[in-house]
């Protein structure tokens, strides 16, 4: 066979399990088209799992943040002030109960 | 390594402060564009480089603090104005978009320079914390630079702000290149990276490249220093900066908030 | 498009099926969306001016850094919400752009609260106890709306207000078991927040436009059953924190369990958001004109630059 030949396209292939999640990477497809792609990727990726919606995408048009590594976010370490976890309000909650006994009695465990 | 000298110590004060001051000056001042950028996303962009930056001086107050010196937030909210040695660059009060991009950029640049100097000073615990800001900082630099090749690229009215903020930021450069403290204490380190001339060579050289690469000419010599270099007495801008910063705090100094 | 087709839409809203940005929809369903979506990504986007006033005087380290990045979500969800109302308003033809001038030029509102003064900073940990409180509150109960990417990124948007919160009540805390000075702030702070908040549900019987939401799933909660939530959740904390309750009305039915409470001022409320005419709003909407008008020269420069310097967007 000549190396000449041009390959079919390659279109990478997410899903959404269900309406509420966020699309998935599952893997590509040779295709002629982006609407061959979404006929393609349904036997390819779809034979045991439903999905809710699949998307198609020409490979060619992704760009990846690995081959740009300032673009890659890295490992928050001290950014506990920005997350939930570094916070701990329930013992002050606490002690603000003891100092106010009778008013705290409706106040729900958050 | 052993513990540091004396004379070591007093280096490394000499060396930390004034960066860790950089650093969370311009962080501050950073803080001020909030909800003020061209756009949501260059919103959240500069928001994330304010925060590392105050950040790294947090870090940078607290190596010190390991060695016995005053908390970091007792550097920020009870040093006397004439022992902050931040450069001049950094505390300017905002003006306009084209000024503050292109004072980021020279900080940006000049920032990674020192942090290679700095990381030849033989103390561990400094590596390390420069080794965590690294990996923030290049996308600082790099997000820099694409905010200057926008300007430079985007069209005569553009370039023609990119030009006024250099010319105007330019006389704000020689400050950062020195450090605070007895000449030339940074020698006990025998690491002569850490030379104001050799940071000076090294910065002129990036910045040449990239103003020819943007097409903007050199604006001749970076002045020398002045005599008081990183010195703010009686500075009516500082003593400005700080009574707002601390406005909040000195309601109930002892308190906690 | 025919009424068969508005029939189907019906069936499968009811069937509690969730419809996507590119399925067909009534265009009622699709300009109430807009609506509801681009008032709320607009104050988020609001809701950062507030907060920035105190960002330079936070009292510490943390409380600094931590307020910086709460703004940054508050333009963050606002990004998120902007680009769902864009997708929207495709049919349009009413991009960033316009939508973002909507609110300089007066045609799309804002939620009263942030059009209010925060004159302490008692009054900046309020906003993130009170106000993302019931931010928090009409949010969760959006998470069932029947437009899918409303849902989809309310759930991003709800986990991080949950550190808003958190960030809110260290703040209340603190001031609570602070000095007499620090504590009659945050008291000054929680008065002045309250009828506010008891506005920002809206009106005891709803209008018009949130009966058509309801009818259309967009939202499945009143105006009052989310105000009753709120209040019963923050009563008890502000009782919690030794603090007066900002309402003397305030009383709780112990058999409805339905809280009395005094009507803020309606009509002065509904005039502020209308007209722009709160305490704040020019002030506020003059900084977002700086922004987005005085700096669209560098949005416009950013684009002509792509097609100068290859090397941009590689």
């Amino acid at each position: 066979m000549s190396a000449d030949i041009k390959d079919v396209p390659v279109y990478e292939i997410f899903t959404q399990a269900e309406a509420l999640s966020f699309a998935t990477h599952v893997g590509s497809v040779r295709a002629s088209s982006a609407k061959d792609a979404l006929e393609m990727a349904r036997e390819a990726y779809f034979r045991r799992d439903a999905a809710f919606d699949i998307w198609v995408v020409p490979q060619d048009q992704i760009l990846h943040a690995r081959n740009f590594p300032e673009t890659l976010p890295p490992v928050r370490e001290d950014k506990g002030y920005r997350l939930t976890s570094g916070y701990d309000n329930s013992l002050m909650w606490k002690k603000m109960k003891a100092l106010h006994p009778s008013e705290s009695e409706n106040m729900t465990a958050q | 390594m052993e513990r540091p000298t004396h004379d070591q110590v007093s280096s490394l004060e000499h060396l930390l402060i004034p960066m860790a001051d950089d650093e969370w000056m311009i962080g501050h001042r950073g803080s001020e564009w909030l909800a003020l950028a061209p756009d949501l996303e260059e919103d959240l962009a500069l928001s994330s480089t304010s925060q590392d930056e105050m950040g790294h001086a947090k870090l940078l107050y607290e190596l010190l603090e390991e060695l016995g010196q005053p908390s970091a937030d007792e550097r920020i909210f009870s040093r006397d104005a004439s022992h902050w040695h931040h450069a001049a660059l950094t505390t300017r009060p905002r003006q306009g978009w084209a000024e503050w991009s292109v004072r980021r950029y020279f900080y940006e640049v000049f920032d990674q320079i020192r942090r290679s100097a700095l990381s030849h000073v033989p103390y561990p615990p400094l590596v390390a914390a420069l080794r965590k800001m690294d990996r923030e900082e290049v996308y600082h630099v790099a997000h820099q630079r694409s905010v200057m090749a926008a300007m430079a690229y985007g069209g005569s009215e553009s370039f023609g702000y990119l030009n006024e903020a250099v010319a105007d930021v330019w006389p704000l450069l020689p400050d950062l290149f020195e450090w605070t403290g007895p000449d030339e204490h940074w020698v006990v380190w025998d690491a002569g990276v850490l030379a104001p001339s050799a940071m000076r060579g090294q910065f002129e050289a990036t910045v040449r490249q990239d103003f020819h690469k943007w097409g903007l000419s050199w604006p001749g010599d970076i002045g020398p220093a002045r005599r008081e270099a990183r010195h703010h007495d009686n500075s009516a801008e500082l003593e400005a900066l700080l009574t707002e910063m601390r406005s909040v705090r000195t309601i109930a100094p002892a308190s906690a908030w | 498009m025919s009424e068969a087709a508005e029939t189907r839409f019906m069936e499968r809203i009811e069937a509690g099926e969730l419809i996507e940005a590119t399925d067909w929809m009534p265009e009622e369903y699709r300009k109430l969306l807009i609506k509801q979506i681009h008032m709320h990504g607009i104050s988020e986007i609001m809701g950062a001016y507030p907060e920035r006033e105190w960002v330079t005087k936070a009292p510490t380290i943390e409380r600094k850094l931590a307020l910086n990045a709460k703004i940054q979500d508050e333009i963050g969800h606002g990004q998120i919400l902007m680009r769902l109302a864009e997708d929207l308003s495709r049919p349009y033809n009413r991009g960033r752009e316009i939508l973002m001038s909507d609110v300089i030029e007066g045609r799309v509102k804002f939620h009263n609260v942030f059009h209010m003064a925060a004159p302490t900073w008692a009054d900046a940990g309020v906003v993130s106890f009170l106000v993302d409180g019931g931010a928090i509150v009409t949010q969760t109960s959006l998470l069932t709306s029947s437009y899918a990417p409303y849902g989809r990124m309310l759930k991003r948007i709800v986990a991080e207000e949950s550190f808003h919160m958190q960030y809110g009540e260290a703040i209340i805390l603190a001031l609570a078991s602070g000095t007499e000075e620090q504590r009659e702030m945050l008291q000054g702070a929680i008065d002045r927040w309250w009828p506010t908040m008891m506005f920002f549900f809206g009106p005891r019987e709803m209008g018009k436009g949130s009966q058509r939401m309801m009818y259309y799933r967009i939202r499945s909660q009143t105006n009052e059953e989310l105000r009753q939530k709120f209040i019963n959740r923050y009563i008890p904390r502000i009782k919690t924190l030794g603090l007066k309750v900002p309402d003397p009305a305030a009383k709780q039915d112990p058999d409805t369990g339905v809280w009395s409470y005094t009507d803020p001022d309606w009509e002065w409320y509904s005039n502020v958001v209308y007209n722009n005419v709160g305490p704040k709003s020019q002030e506020r909407i003059a900084l977002r004109r700086q922004a987005h008008n005085d700096l669209r020269w560098f949005r416009e420069a950013r684009m002509r630059a792509v097609e100068v310097d290859a090397s941009v967007g590689a």
